[in-house]
């Protein structure tokens, strides 16, 4: 075994062992070239650590491994899977969590293999233990989220993803932000959005759709475009117009995103945009979706009509909301009861409609235990921010600055006062 | 002199409403009351815009302008006039209308005019010029203020609007007292403002500061008549006010009754709709129509004015009832059955009326709108949007705590290009390359 892995091994067994894993750290970031040379002896290096107790060392070695894939050998590419997994199962949380720029490398590395040999639906239990891992709190997100939203998507097995989606983001793990660039943290917005289409909970893709387009940016990423023109969809299909973008949305964004997809600013003005912007639409893969919001616009109409009337023909439906004739306002009508969208009775006899009232009366426990619940979450929600801005109150930057900038407000303060006061 | 700055605002919406051209076919107006209510730029404007808009009235309204404007000094405006005369002519098809008026009177291009004006205004400018000289060395403010109000004068008389905006605004740095402020200046700012805010479209302010006018002191006829008062403060206050202010403001309001007595039209108009005789005001307000639609500053505003009134009158009629029948409300209102049930959708819509419609025996019913339940449904959806804003704001605390941003690193880290629902997103963004902020 050539000398310097060698030392490399002594050093990462040495240093775990007194459990100084800073030097570890140190350690592997200097010793990367020396692995990468060697690639050939690393199954032998691994053979010598333990995952559990050198699982820094591990991971730098497994990174390395196959951080070329297809220098990577036959053999290492079929046991690749089971050799992340048995690390990810069984490695020391605490220590990977000092270096997770690796460990999402890794993750990636898992995913990308996954994605080429075409088992997606391998990979999700593993990433969802990997996110568990080397998350600090269940509401933290990590870079490894968007691999495993990705994976659920490719596999159509959506469900698995959920429970991350579901949990509102309140922190961000560190390899997702600072000099790296934003994609994964787009990137996972953007899957998830796509998860909550897929799913038809509009309201929470809107929400994801939201966050990407809104991500402060100095250029536009295309990440952000694709979820600007979902963002359009969804926005009709819910709401049958287009929101218009919160007011803290980059520059750049409305300059740039706006010209790059007239086709979507059309459809949300006139329907005949569907037939005439056609290619564009199948070529964005977003068919489907503008085919949805076609169907929504309709509803959207008959809706309408039960706000204004109490009666109403078949015919004076398929006229006032376009469609081709009186059956097909009925099969429409008929849906929309069924879905518990409208309250309506059909006579057949005489071709009326009869629009009714919500049976909803907000008197039953089960309505009210619902308002409970969103009372609880609202109250939640404002203690967090509480705290918040409690840390920031005390928060000693802040405490400064705020001192200071009141400092120079005030008029006739002196020059010299002034310094005295910032030494 | 009224402040300069109104004069502005509603000759630049003139000129935008140019492009959007309509004809009026069969004007009841007669020209010549018309035009003598109104002296300087008003009256040439409006003659202008009614030559514009009407084709019958044309010829004449373009002569009466050119005889006004030749006793100013206003040499471009003559020649402008002069040419729209010209095309005038040749395009109203010679036979009946040109030959009638006889090509005698049609004046011609009166150049050795031109010249002489001409000469005659670049004097008076000088010498207008040295007077204020002279003013300013002696520095008495009374003077000064004179001075640049008579260089106003005339650069308004040559129609030089920007020069005569910005020699009156100097002659205000120099006013030294407040005497000159008195009734009759008070009505001239209120009828400025009333035409300032009916050109931005705040139709209730604009009927409340006509309402305010004075009839002893309105002689303002640079820029509107009393006529003028009444209709666009009679329009504004039926399109805006409910019954009670209406009532109060208008009705029994003992100057602007003045005014009303002007327009007796307008006063049946107003009284029509106040005692819920919605078709035979509705049927007045159409005669009146056509006039209306020659008036400059009021055409561009009249379709929205009548509309809500024509809203205002629905919503009226059927306030006290707990269902209508709509032939009868049909009957009432000139219009056929169907008409009236778009307009009361979407006055539904809107939420200007609590009904539903029985389309199928044409019936209005009020709503009983159920208060618990909309309570409960808006504390709903509030409480889901509080929810919604919230969590994104925690999120965006997190991204701008850790520094997300889009930016322009690690862009030869190509992305996994997955066969993903999504593949034709993971791509950098190349294309957009460094914006520069």
């Amino acid at each position: 075994m050539a000398s310097p892995l060698e030392q490399f091994v002594n050093n990462v067994r040495t240093s775990s062992a007194a459990g100084h894993f800073r030097d570890v750290l140190e350690l592997i970031v200097k010793s990367d070239e020396v692995l990468q040379r060697n690639k050939a002896h690393l199954n032998t290096v691994l053979e010598t650590l333990d995952v559990q107790q050198h699982s820094l060392g591990v991971l730098a070695v497994l990174v390395a491994k196959y951080s070329n894939p297809q220098g990577t050998n036959e053999v290492d590419k079929t046991n690749m899977y089971s050799k992340i997994y048995e690390f990810i199962t069984n490695c020391n949380g605490e220590q990977v969590r000092l270096e997770p720029d690796l460990y999402a490398e890794l993750c990636h590395q898992l995913t990308d293999h996954l994605i080429e040999i075409k088992q997606p639906i391998r990979g999700i239990e593993v990433l969802k233990k990997a996110i568990k891992k080397i998350q600090l709190f269940d509401s933290q997100l990590t870079s490894v989220h968007a691999d495993l939203c990705q994976l659920c998507l490719l596999s159509k097995c959506m469900k698995p993803a959920l429970e991350f989606l579901d949990t509102d983001i309140t922190g961000i793990g560190s390899e997702l932000g600072g000099n790296n660039d934003s994609k994964h943290f787009l990137l996972y917005y953007y899957y998830g959005g796509m998860i909550y289409t897929a799913m038809k909970n509009y309201d929470r893709a809107l929400y994801f759709f939201e966050v990407v387009v809104t991500v402060p940016a100095l250029v536009v990423s295309h990440i952000m475009l694709e979820a600007y023109k979902k963002y359009i969809l969804i926005s009709l299909i819910l709401h049958g117009k287009m929101l218009t973008m919160p007011k803290y949305t980059s520059q750049v964004v409305c300059r740039f995103l706006k010209p790059l997809s007239v086709a979507y600013h059309e459809l949300a003005s006139t329907e005949h945009a569907a037939v005439k912007h056609r290619e564009t639409f199948v070529r964005d893969k977003n068919m489907g979706l503008v085919n949805q919001v076609l169907n929504s616009m309709y509803k959207k109409n008959i809706q309408r009509l039960t706000k204004t009337f109490l009666t109403l023909s078949l015919s004076d439906v398929a006229s006032r909301v376009q469609l081709t004739g009186p059956a097909q306002a009925e099969s429409y009508i008929l849906n929309m009861i069924e879905e518990g969208e409208i309250y309506a009775m059909i006579n057949q006899k005489d071709g009326m409609v009869v629009f009714l009232d919500s049976p909803e009366k907000y008197a039953s426990p089960e309505t009210l235990c619902v308002l409970e619940q969103q009372m609880a979450a609202c109250t939640k929600l404002h203690q967090y921010i509480q705290e918040m801005d409690e840390q920031i109150q005390v928060n000693p930057q802040y405490v400064k600055k705020s001192a200071g900038s009141h400092d120079e407000d005030m008029p006739a303060t002196s020059q010299n006062s002034k310094t005295t006061y910032s030494m | 002199m009224a402040e300069p700055m109104v004069v502005d605002v509603p000759l630049e919406d003139n000129e935008n409403n140019e492009a959007e051209c309509y004809v009026v076919e069969n004007p009841s107006l007669d020209l010549e009351t018309y035009a003598a209510s109104y002296t300087g730029f008003a009256k040439l404007y409006r003659l202008m815009f009614i030559a514009d808009h009407c084709p019958q009235l044309r010829l004449e309204a373009l002569k009466m302008a050119i005889s006004y404007v030749m006793t100013t000094y206003n040499v471009n405006l003559y020649q402008t006039l002069h040419k729209k005369l010209a095309e005038a002519i040749a395009s109203a098809g010679l036979p009946d209308v040109a030959v009638q008026m006889g090509s005698q009177d049609i004046p011609v291009l009166d150049t050795m005019w031109v010249e002489a004006k001409t000469k005659k205004a670049a004097i008076k400018l000088e010498k207008l010029d040295t007077d204020l000289k002279n003013y300013k060395t002696n520095s008495i403010k009374e003077s000064i203020r004179r001075g640049h109000d008579d260089l106003g004068d005339h650069y308004l008389d040559c129609g030089d609007l920007t020069g005569a905006l910005k020699c009156y605004s100097r002659a205000r740095d120099y006013c030294t007292s407040g005497k000159d402020s008195n009734q009759s200046i008070l009505t001239r700012l209120k009828c400025a403002a009333g035409l300032a805010e009916l050109a931005t479209k705040k139709y209730k302010s604009a009927a409340k500061q006509f309402l305010a006018a004075s009839i002893d002191h309105c002689d303002y006829s640079e820029l509107l008549s009393s006529n003028n008062v009444a209709v666009y403060g009679g329009l504004c206050a039926l399109a805006t006010f409910d019954r009670s202010e209406l009532q109060k403001q208008v009705i029994v309001s003992s100057s602007f009754k003045l005014f009303l007595e002007l327009e007796p039209q307008l006063r049946d108009i107003v009284f029509k709709f106040y005692e819920s005789k919605y078709a035979s005001c509705l049927r007045l307000l159409d005669e009146i129509r056509d006039n209306l639609l020659l008036d400059m500053y009021l055409a561009p505003h009249l379709n929205s004015l009548y509309m809500q009134i024509r809203n205002r009158a629905l919503i009226q009629y059927f306030s006290p009832y707990l269902s209508a029948d709509m032939r009868l409300m049909a009957a009432a209102f000139n219009r056929t059955v169907t008409a009236l049930e778009d307009e009361l959708m979407q006055l539904i819509l809107d939420g200007q009326i609590q009904a539903r419609i029985d389309s199928h025996n044409k019936i209005l019913y009020a709503k009983d709108v159920d208060q618990r339940s909309t309570t409960f449904e808006r504390s709903l959806a509030m409480g889901k949007e509080y929810q919604r804003r919230t969590s994104m704001l925690i999120l965006r605390a997190a991204m701008l705590k850790n520094q997300i941003h889009v930016k322009n690193v690690g862009r030869e880290t190509g992305p996994q290009s997955g066969e993903a629902p999504g593949s034709s997103t993971s791509l950098t963004p190349r294309g957009f390359d460094p914006v520069p902020l």
